[in-house]
Formats: structure tokens, C-alpha cells, sequence
């Protein structure tokens, strides 16, 4: 064995050397997410201002981490909290065990829980890392509420679960581009993901399909 | 489930392609389901008459003359039938059912109660047609409406399977709920304001195969898929109806009824079925507690065992006592029964509190199951408190056998019950005179005994001397009316030819405490003091002791000093309250082992936190002796402790040793010591019928002795319980906490002109202990001279009355 | 309203005492009921429920069953106008809106005096007179809008004798001899022929 496969083996490196980096310095310099991103759920609500939660458990009973505890309870009358009989009275996620799977917001019959794009949070301590229904609810403008110890950025919180919109509320390929989703508080009904198949460069116009108004019953 | 079930005969008959034997007179889908083959079904319920209102169990049948669909819970198997449940006509049949069911069923799942267990969405998964042609609006109905005070519905929903009209008519007999309307309008609900007031309204919700009828203790409270299970056995009164205990989060959120064919058959009473909330109440027992200054204060365990321990020790044996155990186990009963026997020796030790019946009358009598008493052609000799009052699931299977099966019933009770209207004889004796009204009934005279008619005797004795078999149901049917007199009836019943006694004491698990020698002069294993040291025990008290009455009297004369509280609360139970109270300022020492804050828990000195059903596992004894399982479920609240373990810690604080480290141990000294345990197999309890304890032991009859005279201005109290009283644990359960009735007296009309009072007037009520003040009421089932009170109810009270020293309590009446 | 009179309360025991079981008189004593108060009140069915020994809600389970059974007030005449094909087709339509017209009511309302209740009907089986309606339950076939108005002021004038009250549909009571009654046990107790075949063979012998 000579001096030369000595160096012969350090190729790959020295080519490395000289090639561009795809290393950044997070966290001075971030790379920007893509539309579909796991993030942290918000809970949203109708235009008129009601939680679209209804309390039935479906995203507790999908999550394959066991992270979502929600408990039902008769609406009251005189102030109802969404429509219909139910509302959900608690809902916890814990984020130590949560692995972003989506499926709660693929469960739900509502629309109700979604997924922003954030991902930069922290806790000290294992009780912080379980978000309430009061820090996961969006706020009066519709917007998730920016808690002090996460680090929102420009466009996190727009584009809530992209892929969820995408989809037909059946997965029917038939209904794409269809909206089968109700308003919310300060989008209104937002328009479905655009350019999925690679065949519709204008973003549709919003159908409101009046069969599925979320709480229907 | 027919009662031909077990006929030999088989039908050969083709299921699917298949040689199959079917029962003779067996229907189609049970044949069916029997061999594995399970054909789909709304309506149909095998404890029901078939309607065939769902038509989702058609399946095409051919019996000779072509296949063509028909509904297989209708047609009863004959020869050479030959079915198909899975041809494509069959499958069109199932997928047009339930797209038609469909089409007014809301889509509401996702806060539906019944979303996840809903067989209305099981079967849509598996036979229906997965999408809907329907594009025109649903029906609507204001959503739900109660319809009693625990019981929501829904007749969106509603799939008009006729599953809880029919279980309100045929099984419960309160026809309150009914379909009205017809054709689209077809509807089930009550008639206006009235609501339907059964004690067995929880049933329906349980068999309604869609999310129509939903219960209020449960709304909202968990998804199927959050909750876990375990079969157990329902501790709230004797029957030991058999339940699955489902919780979540470790929180015990519903009962469901299990069909044991030996006992409820799947059903149970609302008030077995809601009990689980007295459990949950925030006025449990968490924490060992010690008398300070008016209350108390909480304690650590050591602390209170040693306060209990020393109260003990320093108490010769014979001058402590123990009152109750009927909420325990089989397991801490014997546990408890060691200590008090063995290691303290004394035997002031009664598991009833005066309102049940000597120990040896209900272990010495041949005993009966209940099967026994519902065979079909046999006589029922009711002697004992009202089952639809007391023991509901036993109701429930009495009514069947009454109804359906042609059994005769006789009663021999101080009032009419929610049975009369089904007995073939009812008689009213007298109170006090029960014993003279059974030796006239077995012998058939034909004069007016106790105040019935010899007609009524005579014909009621026909009945019983027609032969067959005689089941007596033999329980204290008043408290104000002592043991005596039933002990009296009991060996006058004995005589008759092929006769069987089914205990109705009503008290949780009280067989299991007699079984267990929680009563004076008995050990463990249906045995009588003086035989002896048992195996696995250092000593035995030397004399029989007292029951609850002596144990009261003899505090009273100063003569009890440490009074030990399983579970009791004679303050409230005791049927003479005024004795109790005297008691128990007697009384140096009480230490009270409870579960919930009772009358006795607030006057005793130490407060012993133990954990209740649900909490322990271990067995029970039914009024039958059946012992079956009691499940774990969940863990017992703050530092409660099961009450076995309380017993082997009280024992090592007063120096002995038990010797048992686990319920295992418990069965393997029990096993050695017991001649009627012995060839028990622990196991076998575990299975869902259980296994029976058998054997008696030997029986004096006692004469009651003289009846004092009757003062011709006084009438004779009877004092009954209700189904929902205040007493503690319903008193703790929110659903049933409101469901009792006012205290009224109620009296034959008859008496009223005599006594110069109309119905509604407040009349005062003394006897010789005390007196209260009540409206009075006229009521038909009640025979003349007679008072009836129920106790309990929170108001006037018959135990401020009663004088458990006399055989029967007089009272007079006036108005206020 | 109100539970039935003394003299209906009779008449009830009278007509329960023909039958085997008495809930099989549920039917006749629903339309005393309705005969005394022109529909069935809530009251009358809970008395009635007391003298058949059946629970309130199964009384209003088979007086819900049955159209001709009022559950709410209902006037001196009620007009069904059928609707169905062979009426439709020959102006049924246009027949009850000239009769809610003429009325001041739409269908299943009663005027203001009480009189008139109007109600959209399914077929009443007579389509080769259509259009036809009936005023409690008399028919009037091939009726025109003109002979209707003619009709009401007719009624409204006391002029129709007729055409009794509403609510007396099973006012024609049988007083049956006892000789011809039909001698009902209850079915399990049945052994041989009825006594009313007996009778009236006899009868036919006779005649």
C-alpha cells in the first residue's frame, strides 16, 4: 500500500471541499418550509365566531401516539360554543409525544384541528409541553395565537395544512379542486390548494358545497 | 333464547352450503349464530318476542318450494331447510334495508353517545351501500328530549325497531313509551307529561341499536374506543346481576348489563346501573380521619390504626363488638371474620343490622336458586320484600316465569307489591301473624286467618298442594315487624312437599358475610361455633354473642366499649334509630370503616377510608349462594385502602398475625378450613354464571312466642324500603339522588272514617318510641288496620318508631 | 280538555263490558271522547287509559295511529279536499285553493269562529268522482267552486241537517239485545263455535 491510495482515500473529502454547502446556520439563517410542513395544530373557528370543535374524540381515537385527550360536553343553551349538542370542553395535545402524522386533522369531521407550519417551540418542563384548548384556539382574527415561548415567522400561520384543503373531504380524486369545507373566522372559505396535478394553473373559484357545512347533522 | 334450547332432537338443515343441526323450535338466526354463522339484525334480541320489524335479517330460505328472502329472527328451523346468508340477493336485500334505514338516520356520529358501538354503523360498514341516493332533507325532530330523568331521546335517530317499546311492555311491564303516529310520522315516545318512569328504563338504552335513547350519566362522557372493560358483579343489592365495568382515564363512566343465564339474564335496574356514580362523588372517603374537637381531622394510617388498635386492646374481648360487612368482599369478610374471631375473640359480631333475618334460618333452610324459583309450572310463595322495590333484576326473571313460563305466584306479604297484579293469590295478613297465616295456608283451613279470608287460604292452598315444586322467597318484608315472625312462617313452609327457600335478604353482599361468619355463633364456611379450632386459626370465642340488636341493647346497658363499623350505618339503618343513638353515646370507641360519609362515619372516632367495588377484586355471594367475580377496575381514591388489608394491619398493630399476604391466601385457608367451599374452584367463580356454594346446616325453629293483644285504637306498622331512597349511596349518586318518593302514610281506606281523617291531611304518628308527623294516603294495597311507611325517604321516618325489642309495633294515629 | 262525563263515563263501562279485553275498546271510547269534545283530548285519553287498564301512552299510541282520531280542537266541519292523482288532475289544486280562499285558512287550519277545519287529503277513493272533497266524511262529488261556496253558506245557514256535527262518526251506537250478542271469551278459553253463529243460523232456519 503506497502514498498514493494513502491520499486516494481522502477524494471524497477534498471534492467536498469545493463543492456548495447545504449546511446553513440555523438559527441566524433558516431555509424556508414547504406548503404541506407538520406544524404545531391550531383549533379553528366558524365566521361567526363558534369552535368548530365538536368534541367527538375521532383525532384522539386516530393518533397513533396516544398525544390528544379531548372530553364532550352538552352545549349550553344560551351561549352555545359551536353548533350542534356537543363542544369540546377539553382539549389537550402533548407535544413530547406528538409525530405530526396529520391524521387528527385527516379525522376530523369538522375541519377543526389543523397544522401550521411552526415548529420552533420549547418548554422547561414536561406540563408546559401540553398545549390547552385555550392556547390551541385561533384568536378573533382567525390567526393562531403567537405564544412567547414559540418563534413564528412571516406565512407560518396562513397557509394552515395545505394538504388537508387539498384533499376531497372523501379522498375522492373526483372532487378535487371542489371546496367541501365550511368558512373560517377571518379567511372565510378559502380556496383549495392549486396546481396539485400539475393541470390547473388558475386557483378555481370557491364553490361553496352547501352538503357539507361541518356540524351538520 | 327459548327454553327448548336444550332439547336433544336435532333439524338438519343447510346454512350456507353447510350441514348444520338445529334445535328443535330454534329460530333461524339463533340456529344460525350458533354455528358461527352470523346473520345481521336490528330488532331482533334474544330475550324478546321476534317482531321482524328491521327486516335486516332476511336471507333467502328455501324450504321446498323455491328460496325466496325471509326474516330469519321470524322462521322457526324445519327440516331440510336450506339457507343462503350470503347470496347476492341476500346482500341486495341487506345493502336496500339499510340504505332505506338511512334515509331519515341522520349522519350526527361524531357526537353521537353511540358512535363506535352502534351496530346501526357496524352494519352499514359491513352489509350497507356505502353511499346514499338520497339527496332530499331529513327528517327532523327537536333533538333530545328526556323522556325520564335519566334517559334522552332522539327520534331523529330512531330506527323504529321496536326493541325498547317491546322491553318497556313484555320485560319490565310499564308500557309508558309507545309508537305514535304512523307511516314517515312513526315515532316512540311517552304520552304528553308523563314521563316513562320505570326503574328499568336504563335497559332500553343499553338494547337500542342506534343512538335513539341515550343515558344522562353517560352523555358526553367518553367515546367507545376510550374506554376499558372488565366483567363483574354488581354489588348494589343480593342478586349480583352481572356487569361489564367500563372506565376511562381511570374513572368508572357506565355499567352495561352481561346475560347471565342464571341470574339478570342482561338486565338491570337503574338504580344497579347508575350506582356507579356514588363511586366517583366527591364526598368519598380518601383519607383516614380522627375525632377532633366537633369533626375531624385527617390522620395517617398509622396513626388511626394504632388509635384503633389501642382502643381495642385495652377493651376486654367480650366488651367489643362489630356491626356489618355486607359491602365487603367474600374475601375481606373472611379477613375481617379472622380478627374479630381469632385474634380480638369476640363475637358480637352481626352483618345485618336488624332489618334482615337470623343467620342459621337462611343457612339451615334448603335453599333454592333462581332458576329454581322461575321454573316453569312451579308455585312462587312470595314472603319477603317487594323485588321490584329491592332486588330489581330478580323482578325482571319472577315476572318471566310468572308471564311466560306459568308459574304460580302466592303472596304472603304485609302489603300489596309490584308483583301483585300477576299473583294468582295475594294475601294480606295482619302484621305479627304471619306465622299463624302460613300454618293455616299449608294446612288448608278454611276460617279467617290474620285477617284474611279462609276462602283466599283455601284457594291458595290448592295451589300448593296441587304439587310441584314450591319455591318460597323468604326475606323481612317489614322492619317493624321482627325476624321472629317470618322464622315462625319459614318452619310452617318447611313442611311443604319438595320446597326450596331463596333468601331475599337485600343487603350487597350480607350471603357472603353469613357464608363468611360475619354473624353470632358462626365461622366461616356455614359452621357453628363449638366445632372447634378451624385449621389455619389460634382460638375462637368461647360464646355465642350477640346480634346488632343485643350489640345496641347491651351498649345501651353499658356493656360494649370498642364498636367496630364495616361498612354500617346504624344511625340511619338500625330500625330503631332512638336505640342506635343511645348506643352510641354508650359507646367509648367507634371506629367506622365506610366509603362515604355516613350518619355513623360523622359520630365515630376513627375513620377508617376503605375502597369500594370496582376498586377490589374477590368474589361475591348472591342471594342464591352463587359466588361470582368482582373485578379491579380502577384504583381506589387518595390512600383508601381495600378492606382486607385494613383488617391484616389492624391485626399486626394489635400484635397478631393473619398470616395472609393476598386473596390467594384467603382461599387457600379457606379452602382448608370450609367444608362447603372446599371443592370450590376459584376459577369457577370467574366464569359468568359463577358457581354455587352449597350446604346447610342444622335449624331449630324458634317459636316467635305471644302476640300482644291488639288495642283496638292503634294500627300495626309496616315499614318498607323503595327502590330510590336517600340512603347513602343513591344519596351520593346525582342521576338518582331526586328520584324518591314524598313520605306519605299510606292506610286502607276503610280506616280512614274510624280514624276521622281524609286523604292529604297531616295526621301525627306515635308509637311507643316517638312520633312523627306525615300526610296520610289512601291506598287499596293496604290492608285494613295496617299502617304503611317507607323508610329512608329523608323525611318522617318508620324507624323513629319502631321498637325492634317487640315483635310487632303499634302506632297511633291522628290527625295533626 | 276535559276526561269524559258521568253519562259518557256509563256508556264507556257499556261498551267495555262487550269485549273479552278491554283495550279492544280502545277504538269506540276514542270516538266518544271525540264526540264529546269534537277531538281527543289529552285528559279524555288518561281516562280512558284508567277505565281500560292500559297506560296513557298506549292509548295515544293507537289514537295517533288513526286519521280520523283529532288530537288538537277541530271544527264543526272539517273539509278534506283530496289532492291525489285522479283529483289533481281534474282541479283538486285549484279546488282547495278556492276552498282555503273562500275559508280564510290554509289546509290543516280551522277559521277563527270555529266551524271550518280544512285539511289536504289523500285519496278518499272516490276517482271517478273527482274532484271531490268531503265535509265529515259526507262526499261531494264533482264538486265546482261555485256549488262549494254554495255549500258553505249553506252550512254556515244551518241549512245542511244532514250532515252531522264533526266528531260523530261513531255516533250510531248498537244496543245489542242479549240475545244477539256475540258472547266473546278470551281467546285461549274458546271451545267451539261462537254463540252468534249459533243464533243466527238459527235464524236462517227460521226465515
Amino acid at each position: 500500500m503506497g502514498v498514493l491510495d494513502y491520499l486516494r482515500g481522502f477524494r471524497v473529502t477534498f471534492d467536498k471541499l469545493f463543492e456548495e454547502r447545504v449546511t446553513t446556520e440555523y438559527p441566524e439563517e433558516k431555509s424556508p418550509k414547504p406548503d404541506r410542513l407538520h406544524g404545531r395544530h391550531v383549533l379553528n373557528r366558524y365566521e361567526d365566531g363558534m369552535e368548530k370543535c365538536i368534541g367527538c374524540e375521532l383525532c384522539a381515537g386516530v393518533c397513533p401516539a396516544k398525544c390528544i385527550y379531548v372530553r364532550g360536553q352538552d352545549n349550553p343553551l344560551d351561549e352555545p360554543v359551536s353548533p350542534g349538542e356537543r363542544f369540546g370542553y377539553i382539549y389537550e395535545i402533548n407535544y413530547l409525544r406528538c409525530i405530526h402524522c396529520d391524521l387528527c386533522v385527516e379525522a376530523c369531521p369538522t375541519q377543526a384541528i389543523t397544522e401550521t407550519k411552526l415548529f420552533e417551540f420549547s418548554f422547561t418542563n414536561r406540563s408546559d409541553a401540553i398545549y390547552t384548548k385555550d392556547e390551541l384556539l385561533v384568536g378573533d382574527d382567525g390567526l393562531p395565537q403567537n405564544l412567547p415561548w414559540e418563534d413564528w415567522r412571516p406565512g407560518e400561520d396562513v397557509a394552515t395544512s395545505a394538504w388537508m384543503r387539498a384533499t376531497s373531504p372523501a379522498g375522492d380524486a373526483d372532487y378535487v379542486g371542489t371546496v367541501g369545507w365550511s368558512g373560517e373566522l377571518g379567511y372565510g372559505v378559502r380556496a383549495p390548494e392549486v396546481g396539485q396535478f400539475g393541470e390547473d394553473p388558475e386557483p378555481p373559484a370557491a364553490e361553496v358545497d352547501p352538503v357539507d357545512e361541518g356540524g351538520h347533522h | 333464547m327459548t327454553d327448548t334450547a336444550d332439547t336433544a332432537e336435532g333439524i338438519a338443515i343447510t346454512v350456507n352450503g353447510q350441514a348444520v343441526e338445529a334445535r328443535t323450535g330454534e329460530l333461524l338466526i339463533d340456529a344460525c349464530e350458533r354455528n358461527g354463522v352470523y346473520i345481521p339484525r336490528f330488532c331482533y334480541h334474544p330475550r324478546m318476542t321476534p317482531v321482524g320489524m328491521c327486516r335486516m335479517c332476511l336471507v333467502e330460505v328455501d324450504t321446498g318450494r323455491g328460496a325466496a328472502l325471509q326474516p330469519s329472527c321470524m322462521l322457526t328451523c324445519a327440516p331440510d331447510m336450506v339457507v343462503e346468508t350470503e347470496s347476492d340477493l341476500t346482500k341486495k336485500a341487506q345493502d336496500g334495508v339499510l340504505e332505506f334505514l338511512l334515509i331519515n338516520h341522520p349522519l350526527d356520529c361524531p357526537i353521537c353517545d353511540k358512535g363506535g358501538e352502534c351496530p346501526l354503523q357496524d352494519q352499514t360498514m359491513a352489509y350497507g351501500p356505502g353511499e346514499s341516493r338520497f339527496v332530499e332533507e331529513k327528517r327532523h325532530y327537536e333533538k333530545p328530549i328526556p323522556i325520564n330523568d335519566n334517559v334522552y331521546l332522539d327520534r331523529e335517530r330512531c330506527i323504529l325497531c321496536d326493541r325498547c317499546t317491546r322491553f318497556a311492555k313484555e320485560v319490565a311491564g310499564d308500557p309508558l313509551i309507545h309508537f305514535q303516529g304512523r307511516g314517515n310520522g312513526t315515532e316512540v315516545n311517552t304520552f304528553p307529561d308523563e314521563p316513562f318512569a320505570s326503574y328499568f328504563s336504563g335497559n332500553t338504552v343499553q338494547i337500542c341499536p342506534v343512538g335513539a335513547l341515550t343515558a344522562k350519566p353517560y352523555r358526553f362522557k367518553a367515546r367507545p374506543w376510550d374506554l376499558e372493560e372488565v366483567e363483574s358483579t354488581a354489588t348494589i343489592d343480593s342478586v349480583g346481576s352481572r356487569i361489564v365495568i367500563q372506565s376511562s382515564r381511570n374513572k368508572v363512566l357506565r355499567y352495561l348489563g352481561v346475560d347471565s343465564d342464571a341470574v339478570n339474564w342482561g338486565w338491570l335496574g337503574d338504580r344497579e346501573r347508575f350506582s356507579f356514580e356514588a363511586l366517583n362523588s366527591e364526598l368519598r372517603l380518601t383519607e383516614p380521619l380522627i375525632a377532633s374537637g366537633e369533626g375531624h381531622r385527617v390522620t395517617t394510617w398509622s396513626a388511626a390504626l394504632g388509635a384503633a388498635a389501642d382502643a381495642i386492646a385495652k377493651t376486654p374481648a367480650s366488651r367489643v363488638a362489630a356491626i356489618g360487612g355486607a359491602r365487603l368482599t367474600n374475601e375481606a369478610q373472611y379477613v375481617w371474620a379472622k380478627l374479630l374471631k381469632d385474634v380480638i375473640g369476640t363475637d358480637h359480631v352481626d352483618a345485618q343490622l336488624g332489618d334482615g333475618l337470623p343467620a342459621d334460618l337462611v343457612l339451615g333452610l334448603p335453599r333454592a336458586t333462581i332458576a329454581d324459583a322461575c321454573r316453569p309450572g312451579g308455585t312462587i310463595v312470595l314472603c319477603g320484600p317487594d323485588p321490584k322495590e329491592s332486588l330489581g333484576a330478580l323482578y325482571l326473571r319472577l315476572r318471566h316465569a310468572v308471564i311466560e313460563d306459568g308459574a304460580t305466584l302466592i303472596e304472603l306479604t304485609p302489603r300489596s307489591t309490584g308483583l301483585s297484579a300477576l299473583a294468582a293469590h295475594t294475601l294480606h295478613p295482619r302484621p305479627g301473624e304471619l306465622g299463624a297465616l302460613a300454618r293455616a295456608l299449608v294446612a288448608g283451613t278454611t276460617d279467617d286467618v290474620a285477617g284474611v279470608s279462609g276462602a283466599a287460604i283455601g284457594a291458595a292452598h290448592q295451589a300448593i298442594a296441587a304439587g310441584g315444586p314450591v319455591t318460597v322467597l323468604l326475606g323481612r318484608a317489614s322492619a317493624a315487624e321482627s325476624a321472629a315472625v317470618v322464622a315462625e312462617a319459614a318452619a310452617a313452609l318447611s313442611n311443604i312437599d319438595d320446597v326450596g327457600f331463596l333468601s331475599t335478604l337485600t343487603r350487597g353482599n350480607v350471603h357472603g358475610a353469613l357464608d363468611m361468619g360475619l354473624a353470632p355463633g358462626l365461622l366461616p364456611g356455614r359452621q357453628r361455633l363449638g366445632a372447634g379450632i378451624p385449621r389455619g386459626w389460634t382460638s375462637v370465642p368461647s360464646e355465642t354473642g350477640l346480634d346488632s340488636t343485643g350489640i345496641l341493647t347491651a351498649a345501651v346497658a353499658g356493656e360494649v366499649d370498642a364498636l367496630i363499623l364495616l361498612g354500617a350505618d346504624p344511625l340511619r339503618d338500625f330500625p330503631d334509630r332512638h336505640l342506635a343513638e343511645q348506643a352510641f353515646d354508650a359507646v367509648d370507641t367507634v371506629v367506622a370503616v365506610d366509603t362515604l360519609p355516613t350518619d355513623s362515619v360523622a359520630a365515630a372516632d376513627i375513620v377508617l377510608a376503605a375502597a369500594a367495588t370496582t376498586e377490589v377484586a374477590g368474589t361475591f355471594t348472591n342471594l342464591e349462594g352463587r359466588l361470582s367475580a368482582l373485578a379491579q377496575k380502577v384504583t381506589p381514591p387518595g390512600t383508601a385502602r381495600p378492606d382486607w388489608i385494613i383488617a391484616a394491619e389492624l391485626a399486626l398493630a394489635l400484635g397478631g398475625d393473619l398470616a395472609i399476604q393476598s386473596l390467594d391466601d384467603v382461599w387457600t385457608e379457606l379452602a382448608a378450613m370450609s367444608p362447603v367451599h372446599a371443592a370450590i374452584d376459584p376459577a369457577a367463580a370467574a366464569e359468568r354464571d359463577g358457581v354455587l356454594v352449597t350446604g346447610t346446616i342444622d335449624y331449630t325453629p324458634v317459636e316467635q312466642g305471644e302476640l300482644p293483644a291488639k288495642d283496638a285504637y292503634a294500627l300495626r306498622l309496616v315499614s318498607v324500603r323503595a327502590m330510590y331512597d336517600q340512603g347513602s349511596s343513591l344519596a351520593a349518586s346525582p342521576s338518582s339522588a331526586g328520584l324518591h318518593r314524598e313520605p306519605v302514610l299510606a292506610l286502607h281506606a276503610a280506616d280512614f272514617e274510624k280514624l276521622g281523617v281524609s286523604a292529604g291531611d297531616e295526621v301525627s304518628v306515635t308509637s311507643a318510641r316517638g312520633g312523627v308527623t306525615l300526610a296520610v294516603q289512601s291506598d287499596p294495597g293496604v290492608p285494613r288496620g295496617s299502617a304503611v311507611m317507607v323508610s329512608h325517604l329523608g323525611g318522617p321516618d318508620p324507624y323513629d318508631l319502631i321498637d325492634t325489642t317487640t315483635l310487632v309495633t303499634e302506632v297511633l294515629v291522628e290527625r295533626a | 280538555m276535559s276526561r269524559l262525563s258521568h253519562q259518557n263515563v256509563e256508556l264507556a263501562q257499556e261498551i267495555i263490558s262487550r269485549y273479552p279485553i278491554k283495550k279492544s275498546a280502545l277504538i269506540p271510547l276514542l270516538h266518544l271522547a271525540q264526540e264529546q269534545d269534537g277531538y281527543v283530548a289529552d285528559d279524555a285519553m288518561a281516562h280512558i287509559a284508567e277505565l281500560c287498564d292500559v297506560t296513557p301512552a298506549e292509548v295515544v299510541g293507537t289514537c295517533s295511529f288513526y286519521e280520523m282520531f283529532k288530537r288538537h280542537p277541530t271544527g264543526t266541519y272539517l273539509v278534506n279536499v283530496c289532492t291525489n292523482i285522479s283529483c289533481m288532475l281534474l282541479g283538486g289544486e285549484e279546488l282547495l285553493r278556492h276552498v282555503e280562499d273562500t275559508l280564510g285558512v290554509r289546509h290543516g287550519g280551522t277559521t277563527d269562529d270555529g266551524a271550518f277545519t280544512v285539511e289536504d287529503y289523500e285519496c278518499i277513493a272516490a276517482c271517478t268522482e273527482a274532484p271531490c272533497l268531503q265535509v265529515n266524511y259526507r262526499y261531494f262529488p264533482r264538486i265546482t267552486h261555485d256549488e262549494f261556496d254554495e255549500l258553505v253558506a249553506d252550512l254556515r245557514a244551518g241549512k245542511r241537517t244532514d250532515i252531522p256535527p264533526h266528531g260523530t262518526l261513531g255516533r250510531v251506537r248498537q244496543h245489542i239485545p242479549a240475545a244477539k250478542l256475540a258472547g266473546v271469551v278470551p281467546p285461549d278459553q274458546v271451545d267451539g263455535a261462537p254463540v252468534w253463529l249459533a243464533n243466527s243460523e238459527g235464524e236462517a232456519a227460521n226465515g
